[in-house]
């Protein structure tokens, strides 16, 4: 019998909320993180909202010591951590004694970080250039930083799988778990709002408003989407060996019970299509469930013209029938697209609709084209009954992950 | 493993690279990337005369990071090593993962000129298309049209170990019939920024676990190894190189740029590879070192050897291909692990080049290649950010 994979904490900081709770009641009222930026300037782009967490005030989370060698990408996920491990019961004493290991998702890192290192090199020269910032222009730096902070000495991993890393993270930190290879790591995401991504975005037509320089309409499966709202955040959850999360006496959130990773060979829209479907299938599969015992699905539709049709199209292939009746959310409808953080947003979003069987509305979805599948992605918070729901994140560079979460009444079972 | 692909600053693919650090050929010459004149050092390890066209195929190559160019050369060689023509895979059961340490660095510090040249509306859509590290592994499936698994392990110096050790637990749990891992890296002015700035690299040569040692000498390259169950492998007749027999991953969660002062971390990693391999270190014919002829790295990873072998230590070959072919950053493990590949094939050992006075008393296989059986293969790598892993390739026995 294969080792069981649970989640006993998660933490988060994002732009509607800095604990899992309160993400989930923001989801719920139908609150929308995406506003103007005033992180940095905007003047000549097209494109004027975000999600930034504002007011940032990292002191208030982390205290008195020295902040200066971290940069905001490692400050995010030095929260979510932070949060995640108090919530797990993970304390100082228990982590010197036992390895914690860390799945980290993210595209960037800090690519503003990056870019300002090479910058103030070639600005100043190569003697001026700073040790601080180097140290941060890895990609892996954040993962490191929060290692030294919180003393996390197991595996340590940083994945990049665009928009679907956070979830790959997940599954990644569950397989390692599953393998007897680690007992407790936390898994998810980070992504920093910056100039450099985000000009980027906009240059390459994927914000919304972007691709003719009009209207923003960052709203996920809506006919009129026309691009995501860049955001930023950090989400972790604490994974662990059930026997493992049993013998310490903490309380069981939810049950990881399956999920996939794959990929889409060419983004011609059969294809994009066709990987989401088969992400879907093979999550379910390794979940040992069918499409009808999945009660709710979390969607990764961000506004993107293409790949909301991609994901619309490809879970609607693999849930046959149920999929007209399947309750379908989509948070990045309040959160934005936080890339690498956006998985584990969505992970621990659905902790809270586990818990309480809210399921937050798409918020300021009106229309959909004639051939739209999804009959249950609606406008409204609506309650659920749900025992096991879908996670899914499709990358526009064709990355595609779904994962199964289930409810903690279901851990202790047979597997 | 049953193929390997090699771009490195000696040359590329198998032949060329093995004959070069058999004979301890160096990789080093002046830095032709980008203008050297304000660093005091000026010295890289660049792959020189690469062509993209012979391997990038489907893709445009114009419209391609120079990593991913490097990778897709590297995973094309791989798979013909491997003797596997496309048409014979399913494609939903191939996939690809791959390390790196900068990703497209390129991308990133062209976005910087055109900031400081006040060009900024020169920045296209190719930023977003090429810069991310994801599009490494991306541009490798979309090139040979693989649909498994993807991702990819940004875990800076360590990554190729990285990405090798998910590949090998992708397939223990039956997710791919066939993945490729590897590592890849282009030579980068950030890199070369930092580690000039932190002192790190060394001026003349690279000259590991020497007690005159200087530093480092960065470099680029790749390296993808084709991995597949034994079974199917030994079905189809393959010529297989060695078994991934187990690997080990810890963090320091000490220092972002130091190592361990007691190599704990790295410790760890090597005694959970030998752990996961069912090994001990007595039967540990060679260790592939991190080497990378900085001060600190090499004296701690001596140290760490020598917590975890004990007695056995000074009995174990260990060597630093980085002494030749410099350090090609998310690629030099991913290399290493092919060379070690080539170790227990060949049982031959390539050396630790311009080593006159060693520091310690480990055998660290000095300026001369050596025949000698090798069984089992542990392939250190160490990683900013406190990131360790060891791998362990084993000779097959079918």
């Amino acid at each position: 019998m294969r080792r069981r994979v649970v989640v006993t904490g998660a933490g988060v900081i994002s732009p509607l909320a800095d604990s899992p709770a309160g993400l989930h009641a923001a989801l719920c009222a139908g609150r929308s993180a995406i506003k103007p930026i005033e992180l940095f300037a905007t003047e000549g782009i097209g494109c004027r909202q975000a999600g930034e967490i504002r007011p940032f005030e990292p002191r208030d989370y982390l205290g008195e010591r020295n902040l200066r060698p971290i940069d905001r990408t490692s400050r995010l996920l030095l929260i979510a951590a932070q949060g995640a491990l108090a919530a797990s019961g993970w304390t100082p004493e228990l982590r010197a004694r036992c390895e914690v290991g860390l799945a980290l998702g993210t595209t960037f890192c800090s690519v503003r970080t990056i870019a300002e290192f090479d910058r103030r090199g070639l600005q100043l020269g190569p003697a001026h250039a700073s040790p601080l910032d180097f140290a941060n222009s890895v990609i892996n730096a954040a993962a490191g930083q929060t290692a030294i902070w919180h003393n996390l000495r197991g595996v340590n991993s940083t994945i990049s799988a665009g928009e679907a890393s956070g979830i790959q993270a997940m599954a990644y930190a569950a397989d390692l778990i599953r393998g007897g290879r680690a007992e407790a790591l936390l898994a998810g995401g980070v992504e920093e709002l910056c100039f450099e991504s985000f000009l980027g975005y906009y240059r390459a037509g994927r914000l919304c408003g972007s691709p003719a320089g009009g209207e923003e309409f960052a709203i996920p499966f809506d006919a009129r989407r026309n691009g995501f709202a860049l955001a930023e955040g950090a989400a972790l959850l604490m994974l662990e060996d059930e026997e493992a999360a049993a013998a310490r006496g903490v309380a069981v959130a939810a049950e990881v019970l399956g999920y996939s990773s794959v990929f889409a060979a060419s983004l011609e829209e059969a294809e994009a299509i066709a990987a989401v479907a088969r992400a879907v299938r093979l999550a379910l599969e390794d979940a040992g469930v069918g499409p009808e015992e999945i009660d709710a699905l979390s969607a990764s539709a961000s506004g993107s013209v293409a790949v909301d049709r991609w994901e619309a199209l490809g879970v609607a292939a693999a849930f046959g029938s149920r999929a007209a009746e399947l309750p379908v959310t989509a948070v990045k409808s309040m959160l934005g697209e936080a890339m690498g953080a956006s998985g584990a947003l969505q992970a621990v979003a659905l902790l809270g609709t586990l818990d309480d069987g809210a399921l937050p509305g798409i918020r300021g979805l009106e229309s959909f084209e004639e051939d739209f599948p999804l009959s249950g992605a609606v406008a409204e918070t609506r309650h659920v009954s749900v025992r096991r729901a879908l996670l899914t994140a499709v990358g526009a560079d064709g990355h595609c992950c779904a994962l199964v979460l289930g409810e903690p009444a279901m851990a202790g079972g047979p597997a | 493993m049953t193929g390997l692909g090699l771009v490195t600053p000696i040359g590329a693919g198998r032949e060329a690279v093995w004959e070069g650090l058999l004979a301890g050929r160096s990789g080093f010459a002046p830095v032709e990337s980008f203008d050297t004149r304000a660093f005091n050092v000026h010295l890289g390890a660049e792959v020189r005369d690469f062509r993209a066209e012979p391997f990038v195929r489907r893709l445009d190559p114009g419209a391609l990071g120079r990593a991913s160019q490097l990778a897709i050369a590297a995973a094309r060689m791989a798979l013909a090593d491997a003797g596997l023509a496309l048409s014979a895979l399913v494609p939903e059961r191939a996939g690809v993962v791959m390390g790196t340490t900068s990703g497209e660095p390129r991308e990133v510090e062209r976005f910087d000129d055109r900031f400081l040249a006040g060009e900024l509306d020169r920045v296209g859509a190719e930023f977003i298309s090429l810069y991310p590290c994801h599009m490494i592994a991306a541009h490798v499936a979309r090139e040979l049209g693989f649909a498994g698994p993807n991702a990819m392990f940004p875990t800076a110096c360590a990554a190729g170990n990285y990405a090798i050790a998910h590949a090998v637990d992708v397939l223990r749990a039956g997710r791919a019939d066939l993945m490729l891992a590897g590592g890849a890296d282009a030579f980068s002015r950030i890199t070369y920024t930092g580690f000039a700035r932190l002192g790190a690299i060394a001026p003349e040569r690279c000259q590991p676990f020497d007690r005159n040692r200087k530093g480092m000498i960065p470099g680029e390259g790749a390296a993808v190894l084709v991995l597949e169950p034994l079974a199917a492998a030994v079905a189809r007749g393959a010529r297989i190189y060695a078994e991934l027999a187990g690997y080990g991953l810890s963090c320091d969660a000490h220092h972002m740029t130091a190592a361990h002062p007691e190599g704990d971390g790295a410790a760890r990693a090597m005694q959970r590879a030998l752990a996961d391999a069912g090994a001990s270190p007595e039967e540990v014919s060679y260790i592939s070192a991190h080497g990378t002829g900085t001060p600190t790295n090499d004296r701690l990873e001596t140290l760490a050897v020598k917590r975890v072998f004990g007695e056995a230590a000074s009995r174990t070959p260990m060597s630093s291909i980085k002494s030749m072919i410099g350090h090609t950053m998310g690629a030099a493990s991913a290399i290493e692990a092919a060379v070690c590949a080539l170790a227990v094939a060949e049982d031959r050992i390539p050396p630790t080049m311009n080593l006159e006075e060693p520091e310690d008393d480990l055998d660290y296989v000095p300026n001369t290649a050596r025949n000698t059986q090798v069984r089992l293969a542990m392939n250190n790598a160490y990683a900013f950010g406190g990131n360790n892993a060891s791998v362990i390739l084993r000779k097959c026995e079918v």
